[in-house]
C-alpha cells in the first residue's frame, strides 16, 4: 500500500511537472482564460447580458417571479465553458500515454516495480489537476462578482457547478488518456478523442430531441445531460455516479490497453 | 541470477528469438553478442520482463519474469535500446522519480540518486533539462537510470551505443566497476566490447544462441581456431602435401599477398591446425626437411571478429563443431576468467573497431 501510494505520488509529480513546464499547455491555459473572461463579462454586462436584462425587466414593472441573478448567470455561463472545454480537454489528454510510447519510457514504466493502473491513476490526476488549475480564476471570478449580489449568492450552488465541471472534464480526460494509449500519434489521439466528445455532443442532442425508453437511456449516459443538473444546483447521486464510472472506465481500459500493447508489440 | 529456459518469441509469423537457453551466476557479465536483428533486443525485454515470451520460461534472482513480475522489477536495472527518459525533467529530477518508481525507501533516495550522478559522471550536468543534453550524457543518464536503485541484475541493451571513444572506455570501466556486486547482461554488436568488459559471451545469430563460452575460449576452442603463418621461399608444391599429411593440419592456405613486402619468390602460407598438441615443431621440421627456405614463421589465433564471422555467416557448415565446442565447455565449466586477461585481444583491435 506504502509503495503503490509512494508509485502514484511520483507519477503525480511528474505529470504536474510536465504540465507546469511546457509552453503548449500555458498556450491551452491562455486560451481557455482568455475565452471564458469574454464569455464572463458578455454574459453578465453585455448588452444581452443577464443583468441588462434584469433591468430591462424592471423598467418594464415586472418585478415577480424575482431573478436570481447568480443562479441565472452560472447556469449559462458554465455550460458555454463546458462547451468550450470539449474543445480544449482532448489537447490536454492527447499526449498523455503517446509521449510515453515515442519516448520509449513506457519501456521504463513498464519495467519498474508499478502497476499499470497506478500510473494511469496518476496520470489522470495529474491532468485533471492541471484542468482544476485553470478553472481556478472562473471560480475566483464569480466569488469577486456575486460578493456583491443581494440577497447573497449559494455559494454551495457556485461550488456544485464547478464540481460538475472538474467531473466532466476528469471523464472527457480518462477516456481521452484511453485513446492516447492507443496509438504512437498525439495528433490522432487529439482527434479521436475531439471525435468522441463530438458523440458525447450529438448524444445529448439526440436524446432532447427524442422522447420514449431510448431516449431516457441516452439521456442518462450523456455526460452533458448530467453535467447541465449539477451546474443548475440539482446534486443528484446519478450524476456523480456516472462520472466516477466514466473515469474508473478510463483507467481500467487505458491500463489494459498498456498490457495488451505490451503482448502484442512487434 | 539470470536463467533463460528454451525461450522464444515470434512476432505474427516471424520468429525473432528461438530456444534461447543460457544463465548469469551471481557477479558474472554476460555480453550478449549478436548482428543487428538477431534477437538480442527481444530476448532482453523478455528478461525485463517487458515482452512476454511466446515458449519458454526466464528466471531473474529465482522469480519467474511473467509470474512474479513484481518481484523480478524490484531486482532489475534496465536500459532499453532507447534510453528512457523525459526531455523536460532536470538529470537529477529524472533520478529522483525513478528512485521514487524503483521503490527506493525515502530516507535512501539522495545518497541513492548522488552515487548514480557520481558513478556515471554526471555532476556537472546534476541540473541541466535532458532535452539539452548531447546523446552520450542521455545514454549516461539511461545507465543511472538502471543503477539508481542497486538492483542486484542490471541489464544493458547496447550500453555504449552513441558514445564517443573516451565515453565508451569509462562506460566499459563503470560495468568492469559493477560486476561482483550486480549480475550484469549486456547486449552489443561489438565484438572488443565483450572481450574486455565480459566474462562470459553468448553469440546470438538469427535468433538461436549460436555459442556461449569465455571469450577466450571461444576464441581458442573453435573450429580452426589456431595455426600459424609462414613464409617461405621456393616451391610451394614440393612442400605443400608433405604438411598436408601431418595429422594435426587441417588446412593451408595460400595467402595471396601480392604486397610489396615479400621478397621475390617468396610465399606465404598460413596452416590451420586442429586438435589439442601443437604442431609447430613438426611444421617447421617438415618444411626445412623438404629443402624450402623457411624465414618467418608466426603463431596466429583467430580473433573474436573471426570466429563471430564464422559463427554468424557459415552458420550452415559450421554448425556441429559448434555445438562441441559450445558442450566441451558447459562440460569443463571453466572458471570465469579475469576480465583483464581478456583484455589482451581486445584492445588492437578496439581502437580501429570503434574508429571506423
Amino acid at each position: 500500500m506504502q509503495i503503490l501510494w509512494s508509485n502514484l505520488i511520483a507519477i503525480y509529480r511528474r505529470e504536474l511537472q510536465s504540465y507546469f513546464a511546457s509552453p503548449f499547455f500555458y498556450a491551452i491555459a491562455a486560451i481557455f482564460w482568455l475565452l471564458s473572461g469574454f464569455f464572463f463579462v458578455v454574459i453578465l454586462l453585455g448588452p444581452d447580458g443577464v443583468i441588462a436584462q434584469v433591468s430591462l425587466r424592471d423598467q418594464a414593472g415586472i418585478t415577480e417571479p424575482p431573478i436570481d441573478v447568480p443562479y441565472q448567470f452560472q447556469g449559462i455561463f458554465l455550460n458555454l465553458i463546458g462547451s468550450l472545454s470539449l474543445f480544449l480537454l482532448p489537447m490536454l489528454s492527447m499526449g498523455l500515454y503517446t509521449e510515453e510510447r515515442k519516448r520509449g519510457t513506457l519501456e521504463l514504466l513498464a519495467t519498474s516495480p508499478v502497476t499499470n493502473w497506478v500510473v494511469a491513476m496518476g496520470k489522470l490526476l495529474g491532468v485533471v489537476t492541471f484542468f482544476f488549475t485553470m478553472t481556478l480564476p472562473l471560480l475566483v471570478y464569480e466569488v469577486v462578482a456575486f460578493s456583491a449580489s443581494n440577497p447573497p449568492a449559494s455559494y454551495q450552488v457556485l461550488l456544485l457547478g464547478h464540481v460538475g465541471l472538474i467531473l466532466m472534464a476528469a471523464s472527457v480526460l480518462s477516456l481521452g488518456m484511453f485513446i492516447s494509449s492507443l496509438t504512437d500519434s498525439t495528433i490522432l489521439a487529439a482527434v479521436l478523442t475531439f471525435a468522441l466528445t463530438l458523440l458525447l455532443w450529438v448524444t445529448d442532442l439526440i436524446a432532447n430531441s427524442l422522447a420514449g425508453p431510448i431516449a431516457d437511456a441516452l439521456g442518462n449516459f450523456s455526460l452533458i445531460q448530467h453535467y447541465n443538473d449539477l451546474i443548475r444546483g440539482q446534486f443528484n447521486t446519478s450524476s456523480i455516479v456516472l462520472f466516477c464510472s466514466y473515469i474508473v472506465l478510463g483507467i481500467l481500459l487505458t491500463a489494459q490497453s498498456i498490457e495488451a500493447f505490451r503482448h502484442q508489440r512487434s | 541470477m539470470i536463467e533463460a529456459d528454451h525461450l522464444s518469441k515470434t512476432y505474427g509469423s516471424t520468429l525473432a528469438v528461438e530456444d534461447v537457453t543460457f544463465s548469469v551466476e551471481a557477479g558474472e557479465i554476460l555480453g550478449f553478442l549478436g548482428p543487428n536483428g538477431a534477437g538480442k533486443t527481444t530476448t532482453m525485454r523478455i528478461l525485463a520482463g517487458y515482452l512476454p515470451a511466446s515458449r519458454g520460461t526466464a528466471r531473474i534472482a529465482g522469480f519467474d519474469v511473467h509470474e512474479n513480475s513484481m518481484a523480478v522489477r524490484q531486482n532489475i536495472g534496465y536500459l532499453p535500446e532507447s534510453p528512457p527518459l523525459y526531455p523536460d525533467m532536470t538529470v537529477e529530477g529524472f533520478l529522483w522519480f525513478v528512485a521514487r518508481l524503483k521503490g527506493v525507501a525515502a530516507g535512501d533516495r539522495a545518497s541513492r540518486v548522488a552515487a548514480a550522478i557520481e558513478r556515471c559522471n554526471l555532476e556537472e550536468k546534476r541540473d541541466v533539462l535532458i532535452r539539452k543534453l548531447s546523446k552520450g550524457f542521455r545514454q549516461r543518464v539511461g545507465i543511472a537510470q538502471a543503477l539508481v536503485h542497486d538492483p542486484p541484475v542490471i541489464i544493458l541493451d547496447e550500453p555504449t551505443v552513441g558514445l564517443d571513444p573516451r565515453q565508451i572506455i569509462d562506460v566499459r570501466n563503470l560495468i568492469k566497476s559493477l560486476a561482483g556486486d550486480h549480475t550484469i547482461i549486456l547486449s552489443t554488436h561489438i565484438l572488443p566490447e565483450v572481450s574486455m568488459t565480459c566474462s562470459r559471451v553468448a553469440i546470438i545469430n538469427k535468433g538461436r544462441v549460436v555459442a556461449t563460452d569465455s571469450p577466450d575460449h571461444l576464441m581458442a576452442g573453435l573450429r580452426g581456431g589456431q595455426g600459424y603463418e609462414v613464409e617461405i621461399a621456393g616451391d610451394m608444391a614440393a612442400v605443400e602435401p608433405m604438411l598436408q599429411q601431418l595429422p594435426e593440419v587441417r588446412s593451408i592456405e595460400a595467402l595471396s599477398e601480392s604486397g610489396g613486402d615479400l621478397a621475390e619468390g617468396h610465399r606465404r602460407l598460413r596452416v590451420m591446425t586442429q586438435g589439442d598438441r601443437d604442431p609447430g615443431q613438426a611444421i617447421a621440421a617438415t618444411i626445412v626437411g623438404s629443402g624450402v627456405g623457411l624465414y618467418e614463421m608466426r603463431r596466429i589465433r583467430l580473433s573474436l571478429e573471426e570466429v563471430f564471422l564464422e559463427l554468424t555467416t557459415q552458420e550452415a557448415d559450421a554448425d556441429p563443431p559448434m555445438d562441441k565446442a559450445a558442450t566441451a565447455s558447459d562440460a569443463t565449466a571453466a572458471p570465469p576468467e579475469p576480465v583483464a586477461e581478456n583484455d589482451t585481444n581486445g584492445t588492437h583491435h578496439s581502437s580501429d573497431q570503434e574508429e571506423s
